[in-house]
């Protein structure tokens, strides 16, 4: 840090000292009054690039600010005024706030000097302790403040005592220890400094992971769920409030729970309805199925037992609503996704999840979703009553709710042909009608022409790319790849042993009429196709590792390789396919005759 | 004796070389249709583009498949230093979800320098993967899974490969899956809703042509003029290899080899043997070494285990033959032993011996495994009332039986009444 010069007395704004770091800015988080009557605050500081180990980098930008994990005790006094700090998306908007505007993108771990991405306020339900502090960040107007240079304040935190001993990570008692080592030595320049192109951004919108700003064609469904959620909570008695959802996967079950949860959050905002607690819960991430008993305890109330214990607590919360607290009585939602991974030898746990909403005052109401739509046929009829009386029909999408699908996450992105998408969405609305497949198809045509589009980048003298659509040829090939088994090209490039042995197989099933045979017949056909067109016949043990190979790729279907002659063996794939593959072969023209 | 041999550093050179794969597969890494290119466009655009992908590469074994991963991942490495953490999970290790999950949270915290726990629990390690995810995505970090033996991680309730692909689809973070197996169908061993998660990106690794044969053997074998070997010695070498490689002789050799299997891997071994059979004081690979290395290669177990039998041992086995030939529905030692005692009878051979003797050429065949027993119930039952079987077949025991040094010529009459 170069000191600012002596005696030369020049008008800076507060926003240039700051820059030149003769100021510092800083966040509030609480503010206290001492018993001499003096104000204090306790704050962490933001720091310039140039502060940071890694210095200042060439894409930082001039008002570019760190939030940083350095706390400090300072007293009021040292204000001078307000400031703004802001996330990329609020700095681009910023209009009349003033001179003392700064951008802030980036976390500084001063101990470990290493950036990180502050998370967006969007998943703060992730969970709670993250969601205050974002909170408090969300409120529109920053506290944050330019403060004088307090030089001894820097030296604070790094005194401060670590722990006695080191804490495991990976065990989590209520936290994750040693997260704040994971970050950046340096922001990678790529990051920053790329333009997106076109189809680069239609890449991003179409990944799983983006949240989409609107669901379409599911509206009908969200409806149903939001009236049977707010019937459930703002009745006063509710009583085996139980909703079934089935359907195929991708046809955006979870998705619609999830965003309904969403809106109805606001609406508590708002304070048009009552207050509630919201479990949400996968069947395939439990350990046991037992153990959901545990996570809903731990849910509610944030002990964590065992789950012998926790269903005792829970069976007492749930039937007995007297002694309950104030605290306790907001209704809860409960969300079982892939419910069918619960139902356990004598279906105990189905049980008593479902038997709980039908006590007087329970105040529970169970959403369970999952694939198979009779699964409420296949248990014992106790539970069956009690699970099958409201459902809720996710069927697959149709290529006009698929097209719009893909259609409102490209909205305003210009990077494919229009037919490309339909070709898209009617191909996969043909076989399953999921919405994930139909995204990774166009995800991965995107892909594919931009791979060809760099590849002709790359070539110096060729004609510029101007602006490259997806074509429906990438569609094509994208589809190509998803859907065709690989067998054939793997028979086709195999050695010519393997093609013998193979046609061997065919032309042994159809002289037979057996699929299945025995190492030791086909040996022999085999031997009698090798010495009838002037092959070499390479003997039995060679042809036996022939076949195990084969038996490796699934070609085949075969027993392990110790039994030798008496080994069974299968085509994998109808003969049809194999005929396909060999018939044509240049190497081995005589084979053609056997197939 | 500080002044080696150039002959021995060239060879010391050569294997180097070929049990490198890095090298190997290097001289496909250019062309923009191999699978090197396109692999690593998917992953590095994971890291450029911050965003989740998953991938199966699939091809019999042998084809570089695992090579050419670790070369991509290498390359990525070096250049985008400190943003790339890779956790390598194997199938026949960690197929089971609970222990390849602590494996990951293991390999994590290495990589991460945290401090790893054993103790934790299933639900523990799940949500501390899924916190990493999403604090490497914040830092820019790609975690990038390698899943060897991918259909072995398809057993059970795939719940490792659910947790992992729905994280795929909900964490905003950098992270790609790759599944590497020889099964072809892999992802159809997938469930429904794991394989609606899976992002089907498919990359088909196949045996090389005959151009890409060509090129290999050249590029393998070929010493490097900058190389520290005397400039005449590799001149030399050079022009006498090129010789052999375009000798019809050559040809064969390497064609005999493909016939079976024409693998890389495959390839790669009967080089190495050749060049173990260079003959340092000429310092030339003659095309005897490609012989030498070729025969060294195609071995015929059983055939050779034939060779080692004693004559005792061949008359069990003709005797079981021939009891085979009689339909007759199980046999064991004891039904051998009768037709062996019955030979004898009508032939008076000079080969009689008693009956323990018998026994223990009759064990011997069981550890040899030209005999098997038909099932492995009966374990109280001693040996010789255990129902066996006859593991190699009668072409397989005519042929033996003829490269046999002292066959007695009763055996191959008993063998062919027999037949």
């Amino acid at each position: 840090m170069p000191p600012p010069p002596k005696g030369k007395k020049r008008v800076r704004t507060a926003k240039d000292k700051l820059l030149d770091s003769d100021l510092w800015a800083a966040h509030i988080e609480s503010i206290w009054k001492e018993v001499d009557g003096t104000y204090w605050f306790r704050a962490h500081w933001y720091i310039i690039p140039e502060e940071t180990a890694a210095g200042r980098q060439p894409h930082n930008l001039r008002r570019e600010l760190y939030r940083t994990n350095d706390f400090a005790d300072v007293e009021m006094e040292s204000v001078i005024r307000h400031c703004y700090v802001m996330y990329p998306k609020e700095f681009e908007k910023a209009r009349n706030e003033g001179d003392d505007v700064f951008l802030c993108e980036y976390e500084y771990d001063i101990h470990w000097h290493s950036f990180k991405r502050i998370s967006e306020i969007e998943d703060n339900d992730v969970d709670d302790d993250e969601a205050e502090k974002d909170g408090d960040w969300n409120s529109c107007e920053d506290p944050d403040s330019d403060v004088e240079d307090e030089r001894e304040n820097q030296s604070n935190p790094l005194t401060r005592p670590s722990p006695a001993h080191p804490l495991a990570a990976n065990s989590r008692k209520g936290r994750i220890f040693g997260l704040q080592k994971i970050g950046a030595k340096k922001i990678p320049e790529h990051v920053r400094s790329h333009k997106l192109t076109e189809i680069e951004k239609a890449n991003a919108t179409l990944l799983l992971a983006t949240l989409p700003k609107s669901l379409p064609c599911r509206t009908k469904e969200m409806e149903e769920i939001t009236t049977f959620i707010k019937g459930a909570i703002c009745e006063d008695q509710c009583l085996g409030r139980y909703l079934y959802i089935h359907g195929v996967p991708g046809t955006g079950k979870t998705m619609s729970v999830l965003a309904v949860m969403r809106n109805l959050r606001c609406e508590v905002d708002a304070g048009s309805i009552k207050p509630y607690c919201f479990v949400e819960i996968n069947g395939l991430k439990l350990a046991s199925p037992e153990n959901i008993y545990s996570v809903i305890y731990e849910a509610l109330t944030g002990h964590r037992v065992g789950w012998k214990k926790a269903l005792q607590s829970l069976n007492e919360r749930f039937s007995n609503v007297t002694e309950r607290s104030k605290e306790d009585d907001r209704p809860c939602v409960l969300l079982i996704d892939e419910l069918d991974l619960l139902v356990t030898r004598n279906q105990a746990v189905l049980y008593n999840i479902l038997d709980w909403p039908t006590k007087p005052n329970s105040k529970l109401i169970v959403i369970g979703i999952a694939n198979t739509m009779d699964l409420p046929e296949k248990l014992l009829p106790r539970i069956s009553s009690r699970m099958g009386i409201q459902r809720l029909c996710f069927g697959p999408y149709n290529y006009r709710q698929l097209q719009e699908i893909i259609l409102t996450r490209l909205n305003g992105v210009d990077a494919f042909e229009k037919p490309a998408i339909e070709f898209a969405s009617r191909k996969v609305a043909a076989v399953s009608g999921d919405a994930r497949r139909a995204l990774e198809i166009c995800r991965r045509a995107a892909e594919l022409a931009d791979y060809r589009v760099k590849k002709l980048l790359s070539i110096p003298n060729s004609a510029a790319a101007g602006k490259m659509l997806v074509r429906m040829a990438d569609v094509e090939a994208a589809i190509q790849e998803m859907f065709q088994a690989p067998h054939i090209q793997v028979m086709r490039s195999s050695s010519t042993l393997s093609k013998i042995f193979l046609a061997a197989m065919v032309y042994e099933g159809h002289r037979t009429g057996m699929s299945e045979t025995t190492f030791d017949k086909l040996a022999i056909t085999v031997s009698c196709l090798c010495t009838s067109n002037g092959e070499k016949f390479p003997g039995w043990d060679m042809l036996l590792k022939v076949g195990c190979k084969l038996g490796e790729c699934r070609i085949l279907l075969c027993e392990p390789g110790v039994k030798h002659k008496l080994q069974k063996l299968q085509l994998n794939f109808p003969s049809d396919d194999v005929s396909f593959a060999l018939k044509d072969s240049k190497e081995l023209p005589w084979l053609a005759k056997y197939l | 004796m500080g002044v080696e041999n150039p002959a021995e550093q060239a060879q010391v050179l050569l294997r180097t070389r070929l049990c490198n794969p890095d090298f190997i597969f290097t001289i496909f890494s250019h062309s923009p249709d191999s699978n090197y290119s396109k692999l690593k466009y998917i992953m590095s655009s994971s890291v450029t583009e911050a965003c989740n992908n998953s991938a199966l590469l699939l091809g019999p074994r042998g084809c570089g498949k695992i090579a050419i991963l670790e070369m991509v991942i290498k390359d990525l490495l070096q250049e985008y230093p400190d943003t790339i953490c890779v956790i390598k999970l194997n199938g026949l290790l960690h197929s089971e979800d609970n222990c390849a999950l602590k494996e990951i949270a293991r390999q994590l915290c290495i990589e991460n320098q945290l401090v790893f726990s054993k103790m934790a629990s299933f639900d523990d390690n799940s949500q501390f993967v899924i916190a990493m995810l999403r604090e490497c995505g914040l830092a820019h970090k790609t975690i990038i899974f390698v899943l060897d033996e991918f259909d072995l991680f398809t057993q059970g309730k795939q719940r490792l490969l659910y947790s992992l692909l729905d994280a795929m689809q909900s964490v905003t973070s950098q992270a790609v899956v790759v599944g590497v197996s020889c099964r072809l169908d892999a992802d159809q061993l997938l469930e429904k809703r794991v394989r609606s998660r899976f992002s089907h990106r498919k990359l088909l690794f196949l045996p090389p042509s005959q151009e890409d044969l060509q090129k290999i053997l050249q590029h393998a074998l070929l010493l490097p003029t900058e190389s520290g070997l005397p400039s005449q010695y590799v001149a030399a070498y050079n022009k006498k290899l090129l010789n052999t490689l375009s000798d019809e002789k050559f040809k064969d050799i390497i064609e005999s080899l493909c016939h079976s299997d024409s693998t890389y891997n495959h390839l790669l071994r009967f080089l190495f043997a050749a060049v173990c059979h260079m003959d340092t004081k000429s310092g030339y690979l003659s095309l005897d070494n490609f012989k030498t290395a070729l025969s060294s290669i195609q071995r015929q177990p059983k055939l050779e285990a034939l060779q080692d039998c004693s004559i005792l041992e061949l008359y069990i086995l003709v005797c079981l033959r021939r009891l085979e030939v009689k339909e007759l529905e199980t046999t064991n030692f004891n039904s051998a032993m009768k037709e062996y005692k019955s030979v004898h009878d009508s032939f008076q051979t000079s080969d009689y011996y008693a009956w323990n003797v018998c026994l223990r050429a009759f064990e011997h065949l069981l550890q040899r495994q030209l005999i098997s027993l038909v099932d492995n119930r009966g374990h109280s039952q001693s040996v010789e009332f255990r129902p066996v079987r006859l593991l190699i077949s009668s072409h397989e025991l005519h042929q033996g039986l003829k490269s046999y040094r002292s066959c007695p010529a009763i055996l191959h009459k008993l063998l062919d009444r027999g037949v």
